[in-house]
């Protein structure tokens, strides 16, 4: 896995927030940035159990000719090396693979052009395909830059949400950001939590970084969401314990996703962190 | 204890699974059949209306509308991509890969277009055989057994013929025939055929003969061999250029299709055994239809070979199994005919006799898959009497098209772009590598201005024989310096504190980037005869790449291969 950030550029005003976001993320986690201008309307993702087409809209497509130009200026002015992905291999001679061993991608909560799909609540069938599948966590922009100065993490003590942590914990160390974790208690003592965190070899790390924890025995949980950070980043794993989990996303993600206007990194159920926390 | 699939025998879970697939691609097969029978019937009554002649267009343009904007898929008839997705990316193929083009197939065969049902039929049954690999979470190896499963059973179905079902699969898609591979397409071959048969009937489609063949036959098959080679050949051509110039004429696909069908339509008027999939044709040609001497024989080849590049070419979606077997059967009648004219005196086998052979001769050239050709035509034909001759003529015609065109019309475009990677060769067992874990990251990084003392001291201390030189301040890569480079300056103790180690440098040593192919980087070592790079990404040095290592790794993977 590179050390690299993959996004997807839209030579639109929409897609120059979602290019800063994704150089701000870059410059704090440490990332090195990593640009595809698509020149087709569709392109493919081989991951390793399954092959995710994503369908861009005609927005992906505006203005060909300017669209290197714009990326590149952007990029050079945040003071990063503006490194393009050029496709090597192709299904089909308008079809695209990109290469998928990046650490993150950035993508916006839909990948239409419909401004009513770019709101609260909702995360398009593309951006879902490609969480449900992907080797990395992505990370979905608000649809205005702006910054994150802390991390919260939600853990509600699957294995995802350990994933989740151990993101945190990463970006938490490169970018010198507090982080948080937040939990809703769902009936269980908060040394359930504290016990899971230990198994998974997450707690040490966690009080090694001072971080503070959001824990709420009682409430509801949409009330509770109010006291998370409005300039947090948030990380929340994909799936939680349901029986469908492997299906949906977790009522958990829905939730947050629908309350909560800030930048997410959404841990899919393909992630498998390969860095050491130590 | 709670049952997992896992735990059952991998070949036992092969055909399980290869249950299933071929029961899929047979339904998908069904399904396709029946849908063209119902376009065929809507529309049979408007066939002889002056207007009929725009149906091939105007169902290649809902076609291509279909599959580009409803299906959200790219065109091709699928083969190429069952291939490279084999080759290529152990076996996944897109969900909708599995009946997009069967719909879009059906739009384009009912309306007149003149192409076959099998290739979108294969993409599905592999795409059947990918996704359900896919769920129960096969291996890259499972999955592409399993897409060679969905592809046999596939053409199994649709023909009737499950040993051509096993043989294409093997042949043409997989390229390989191992055991594992044999006795899992073989079990979904042999349930495609089966649902095949329980909605269709257990008929032989184009059952011909019983023949008288003499010796004189045999001999005149060879003629035919050359006959069903030239015509391959022409399709093969004719179909780059149709597809090449349409494409810079027309950027709508929509309305190429269009103009295409158009055409097409306009050839319908004067010869309408070219439209559709023409078995009617093939059926009337074996049944000994005249079809009015030599120069209509000759015509209605030509014509279909036209009207199945224009189909095909300008982005119409079907196969080219049925109208190659098509182009076969009137080209065997042609052949015939000039054999009567030439020799009025000699007792031919008959016309049904060189019809079988020039289908088999030209399906085995343009797929250059001998053995699909002839166990195809045996099996839909019921014809094992004419097996010695079709075997002739397949392996005749392949070997003298393969002079001229070494790669089979799937294979064209995938080695045009280099992505033909067949079992067991280099370039396939290199592209299993991983590039990222063949790099070595134990290294000490060196300062360039660190003089050449403090260089020797390092050396003393470690046991590396090569260092990168990287940019404290700014962490790029300068370059690298091996133990070999400072071996002139040790002996000259005057120079230790004179000479700094970025003058050391060999500026000559290439670099390998993460995204290079494996075979790149060996050609690289090879260039040069080094014997370790630096992979460097984003000017940044990532470690240190072995040929050793490669090689090493190279025949763990052939080892892995060969158990297999």
């Amino acid at each position: 896995m590179k050390n690299e950030l993959l996004h997807v550029f839209r030579n639109t005003p929409f897609g120059r927030e979602t290019l800063f976001h994704s150089i701000y993320f870059c410059k704090k986690a440490g990332m090195e940035l990593r640009v595809y201008i698509p020149k087709f309307k569709q392109f493919l993702m081989y991951f390793e159990n399954g092959v995710v087409t994503v369908d861009l809209d005609a927005s992906y497509l505006t203005d060909p000719a300017t669209a290197k130009e714009h990326a590149e200026k952007i990029i050079k002015d945040a003071g990063l090396i503006p490194n393009f992905i050029e496709p090597k291999s192709y299904t089909a001679s308008t079809l695209p693979d990109l290469p998928v061993d990046f650490k993150y991608m950035t993508c916006p909560r839909s990948m239409s052009d419909i401004s009513s799909k770019i709101g609260l609540g909702y995360i398009g069938p593309k951006v879902r395909n490609i969480i449900k599948h992907a080797s990395f966590p992505v990370l979905m922009c608000t649809p205005v830059y702006k910054e994150w100065k802390n991390i919260t993490v939600f853990f509600g003590g699957s294995n995802n949400a350990g994933k989740a942590v151990r993101v945190g914990i990463d970006i938490g160390k490169t970018s010198g950001f507090p982080v948080l974790l937040f939990t809703q208690a769902e009936g269980k003592p908060k040394s359930f939590y504290e016990e899971e965190l230990d198994k998974k070899g997450l707690l040490q790390p966690l009080k090694d970084m001072g971080f503070n924890w959001l824990f709420f025995e009682k409430g509801d949980m949409k009330i509770n969401l109010y006291e998370v950070s409005h300039d947090s980043l948030l990380i929340v794993g994909a799936y939680g314990h349901g029986p469908i989990k492997d299906m949906l996303f977790g009522s958990k993600l829905e939730l947050i996703q629908s309350y909560l206007p800030n930048n997410i990194i959404v841990v899919g159920p393909n992630y498998e962190p390969s860095f050491a926390l130590t | 204890m709670r049952f997992s699939f896992h735990r059952i025998d991998e070949r036992i879970q092969l055909i399980l699974i290869a249950t299933v697939v071929g029961i899929g691609g047979g339904f998908a097969s069904v399904g396709l059949n029946r849908s063209l029978e119902l376009g065929r019937e809507f529309l049979i009554k408007y066939r002889g209306d002056w207007y009929s002649f725009i149906f091939p267009a105007i169902g290649a343009v809902f076609s291509v509308f279909f599959l580009v904007y409803i299906a959200r898929d790219v065109g091709g008839h699928g083969v190429p991509e069952v291939i490279y997705s084999v080759t290529r990316r152990g076996g996944l193929l897109r969900l909708r890969s599995s009946f997009s083009r069967l719909i879009s197939c059906a739009l384009t065969i009912a309306s007149g277009g003149s192409a076959g049902p099998e290739s979108p039929v294969v993409i599905s049954g592999a795409s059947i055989g990918s996704n359900i690999a896919c769920l129960f979470r096969m291996r890259d190896r499972q999955r592409i057994t399993l897409v060679g499963a969905g592809a046999a059973a596939a053409i199994a179905s649709i023909f009737n013929a499950p040993v051509a079902g096993i043989a294409f699969s093997l042949e043409a898609i997989l390229g390989e025939w191992t055991a594992t591979n044999l006795v899992t397409i073989a079990v979904a071959s042999a349930f495609g055929t089966e649902v095949c048969r329980v909605f269709q009937g257990n008929q032989i489609p184009f059952k011909g003969g019983p023949f008288v063949i003499s010796n004189v036959d045999f001999v005149a098959c060879i003629g035919l061999s050359i006959f069903t080679c030239i015509s391959a050949l022409i399709l093969m051509k004719l179909l780059r250029v149709v597809r090449h110039i349409s494409s810079k004429l027309i950027s709508s696909a929509i309305l190429r299709a269009g103009c295409g069908g158009l055409l097409v339509g306009l050839i319908g008027i004067f010869l309408p055994d070219v439209l559709g999939e023409g078995y009617e044709s093939i059926r009337a040609v074996i049944y000994g239809h005249p079809f009015d001497g030599i120069m209509m024989a000759g015509l209605l080849t030509l014509g279909k070979i036209v009207a199945t590049c224009l189909t095909i070419g300008t982005g119409g979606m079907g196969g080219l199994f049925a109208p190659c077997l098509v182009i076969g059967s009137f080209l065997g009648l042609f052949y015939y005919k000039i054999l009567l004219l030439i020799f009025p005196s000699v007792n031919w086998a008959g016309q049904a006799y060189f019809c079988l052979l020039g289908m088999a001769g030209v399906l085995s050239s343009v797929l250059q898959a001998p053995m699909t050709g002839i166990f195809l035509i045996t099996e839909i034909t019921g014809g094992y009497q004419v097996l010695v001759s079709v075997l002739l003529v397949s392996v005749v015609s392949v070997s003298l098209s393969r002079l001229v065109e070494p790669f089979s019309v799937y294979h064209q475009e995938l080695v045009a772009r280099g992505d033909l990677l067949r079992p067991r060769t280099d370039r396939r067992i290199l592209s299993e590598l991983n590039l990222v874990e063949l790099i070595d990251q134990n290294y000490y990084p060196i300062r360039p201005d660190m003089r050449l003392k403090e260089f020797i001291e390092i050396v003393k201390r470690t046991d590396y024989d090569f260092f990168p030189v990287i940019d404290p301040k700014t962490n790029s890569y300068i370059g690298v310096i091996s133990v070999d480079d400072i071996r002139a300056y040790l002996f000259d103790p005057h120079l230790y504190d004179t000479i700094l180690v970025e003058e050391l440098i060999d500026p000559s040593i290439p670099i390998v980037s993460l995204e290079q192919e494996l075979s790149e980087v060996i050609d690289m070592f090879d260039y040069r005869h080094d014997a370790t790079l630096p992979v460097v990404q984003d000017r940044r040095f990532i470690g240190f790449i072995y040929k050793s290592k490669i090689l090493d790794h190279y025949r763990k993977e052939l080892i892995v291969e060969e158990e297999i």
